[in-house]
């Protein structure tokens, strides 16, 4: 660091301390940054890199241009450049020679050009280089030595490439190597070995690629690594590589077409904390497969179709989000919550075999703990509920029992109550009374005359009237939604939907918002 | 042709209009949404803005934000470079170093004590 400052201070002086920092190349523009120079040559319409480049270059942006060669001397004489964006072009390759010198970079941008293949001769030599990315090209192979002058990257993006292996021998050199993607490529096989110098390796990023098999020992050597993503692949066995993973916290192979889960499938790996499997045809899953597992706070099973028995959860006791949907389960234990006191939603067990469901167990005492704040139990063949089932979980504050059978529902508990749904329990027909919830703000009731008592029709409007204060109040509510979410009807921020609950929650304030609403025979007059 | 569509999009988009900028990316590009008080618009990058990190995947490219104290991150759980007054260490920004490491103020980074 201090030979960089001494040589800048002496170019300075050479260059006289007051001038400018050399004229800035049109059409690019130029900022001074201390005493260094900021130079943003971004979609210009370049052809080719400009020169007369000011050698106190720190930042250079030429990223969505027309380039598709660089002239061997372009970035000669730039000892101080830091970042080099060449994003966004026409490159098919960039030889060794070009890059040498920059032994100040530190970041280097190359994606979304139609690089086909890495220098292997004259290896790019960028000794400092922390971050490198390459993804979204039409590389297919990585020679042995192409890596072998980046000593100290950390983070290196290959994804979206046309790789068909890993390239483990250029992988060789990068021990100083942090997080990787591969994903989007057409690997089918991790051999044996594969990363056993990538000690430092923490995130692994293999998703969308093609592989069937892994070798027992692929994963050797990834000492630190704590995020492994195989989602979207093609693996046939359940990945017992994984076992050497001892820090591994978050792993992900959902989307594969794995039919069974062995006993003590986890046991290597101790910190899991998410686990993510949906989307695999599992039809057996080990009675020890999930035990121990202290950290683990998600399980998600979805599409686990053959499940029949709910799985062992011993020693695993921070499960905050357990969803078997649509698995087969016929029985639910009787200490079902005893295994999952901290969930916050309980297991959604949607498309449960419905006669096997049909009772909700009394829940012990000891479950009314504070995080306990929803459930979701809609989509189930519930016909009755226990009378005290809610009474230990005051801090109950959503319940949805969405399409189910139920005749009556138990109120002793659900005083707490905010947002409640019924909808499609066609044999609950009883009405409630406005104390049954005094903090009710969200209902959804089987029948729109169950509306009445939130005074959906206490004003008697005539029903034309009524209909249409009442649409002009949903458009408005539409209106503003809509200025918020104009088009991007797929995109999502979730900062906009906080703002739309709280337009929604701050509108709801004084009022109650039932549905279904009642109609223009305003059942509620003719009931009563 | 979408209604409202303009016929000059930012270059990267595949649709778009003029309220709202960019509606479809070309592939490969990231689709980000910049927000300007109230109102968005969207854009079509090769690679996210500082403070979001990329996912590619074969329908869509997205943009998420990175962890609060992440300056810029390579996914939601690591960070590469940390805001000021947190010091990077594998992927994580932290207040203070872990035992054998000391804060560097200039990198923001958390680098190996002294002997």
């Amino acid at each position: 660091m201090l030979a960089f400052f001494l040589m800048l201070h002496v170019l300075r002086g050479a260059h006289g301390a007051g001038a400018p920092l050399a004229p800035c190349p049109p059409p690019c523009q130029c900022q001074e940054s201390g005493m260094l120079l900021l130079v943003e040559c971004a979609e210009c319409g370049l052809s080719s890199v400009p020169d007369s480049l000011s050698p106190f270059t720190s930042y250079l942006d030429l990223s969505m241009n027309n380039i598709s060669e660089i002239q061997p001397e372009a970035f000669q004489n730039l000892p101080f450049l830091s970042e080099l964006r060449l994003s966004g072009n026409l490159l098919k390759h960039i030889p060794g020679p070009v890059f040498r010198g920059l032994y100040n970079l530190k970041v280097l941008m190359l994606e979304n050009n139609q690089i086909q293949q890495l220098p292997s001769e004259a290896p790019w030599d960028l000794p400092n280089l922390l971050s490198l990315r390459l993804d979204a090209n039409l590389i297919t192979e990585v020679p042995a030595q192409a890596f072998s002058g980046l000593r100290s990257l950390r983070h290196l993006w290959l994804d979206d490439n046309a790789l068909t292996e890993i390239p483990v021998a250029a992988l060789n050199s990068l021990v100083s190597l942090q997080a990787m993607t591969l994903a989007l490529n057409r690997i089918t096989h991790i051999p044996d070995y594969t990363f056993h110098n990538l000690s430092n390796l923490v995130v692994l990023h293999l998703h969308n690629n093609m592989i069937k098999t892994l070798g027992q020992n692929c994963f050797e050597g990834l000492h630190s690594l704590e995020t492994l993503e195989l989602n979207y692949n093609e693996l046939q066995e359940f990945p017992v590589a994984i076992r050497t993973l001892t820090k591994l916290q978050e792993l992900g192979f959902h989307n594969n077409n794995i039919k069974a889960i062995p006993e003590k499938a986890f046991l290597g790996n101790p910190l899991l904390q998410t686990i993510n499997f949906y989307e695999n045809p599992i039809h057996s899953v080990g009675r020890s497969a999930f035990q121990f597992l202290p950290k683990l706070h998600t399980l998600s099973l979805n599409g686990a179709m053959e499940i029949q028995e709910f799985p062992d959860l011993k020693g695993t006791t921070s499960l905050e989000i357990l969803t078997l949907t649509r698995a087969g389960l016929t029985v639910l234990p009787q200490n079902l919550l005893e295994k999952v006191t901290h969930c916050t939603t309980l297991p959604s067990f949607g498309h449960v075999v419905q006669q096997s469901v049909r009772t909700l167990p009394c829940l012990d005492a000891h479950l009314s703990h504070p995080v306990f704040p929803c459930r979701d139990l809609s989509w189930n063949g519930i016909e009755a509920i226990h009378a005290d089932a809610f009474t230990s979980l005051q801090s109950l504050v959503k319940l949805d029992l969405t399409e189910n059978h139920l005749k009556v529902l138990p109120l002793e508990g659900l005083f707490g109550l905010t947002h409640l749904k019924l909808r499609g329990n066609v044999a609950l027909s009883s009405l409630f009374r406005v104390e049954d919830f005094p903090q009710m703000r969200v209902v959804e009731m089987p029948y729109a005359y169950q509306c009445c008592v939130y005074g959906a029709c206490s004003a008697h409007r005539p029903a034309a009237q009524w209909n249409m204060e009442q649409t002009s109040e949903e458009d408005e509510l539409h209106k503003k939604a809509a200025a918020l979410l104009p088009v991007h009807t797929y995109s999502y921020d979730s900062d906009v939907e906080e703002f739309q609950m709280e337009l929604d929650e701050s509108k709801l304030q004084t009022s109650v918002q039932c549905t279904p609403l009642p109609g223009p025979f305003k059942p509620c007059e003719d009931m009563f | 042709h979408t209604p409202g569509m303009s016929t000059g999009c930012q270059s990267g988009c595949l649709t778009c209009s003029d309220y709202n900028g960019c509606l479809s990316c070309k592939p490969k590009f990231f689709i980000f949404l910049e927000r300007n008080g109230m109102k968005q618009t969207g854009v079509c990058l090769t690679s996210c803005p500082s403070g979001y990190y990329g996912t590619r995947s074969p329908e869509r490219n997205d943009c998420t934000k990175c962890r609060p104290e992440c300056d810029s991150c390579f996914t939601g759980n690591f960070c590469t470079r940390c805001r000021a007054g947190f010091y990077l260490h594998q992927g994580k920004c932290l207040q203070s170093c872990p035992e054998g490491r000391a804060p560097n103020d200039a990198q923001r980074e958390c680098v190996p004590e002294c002997p």
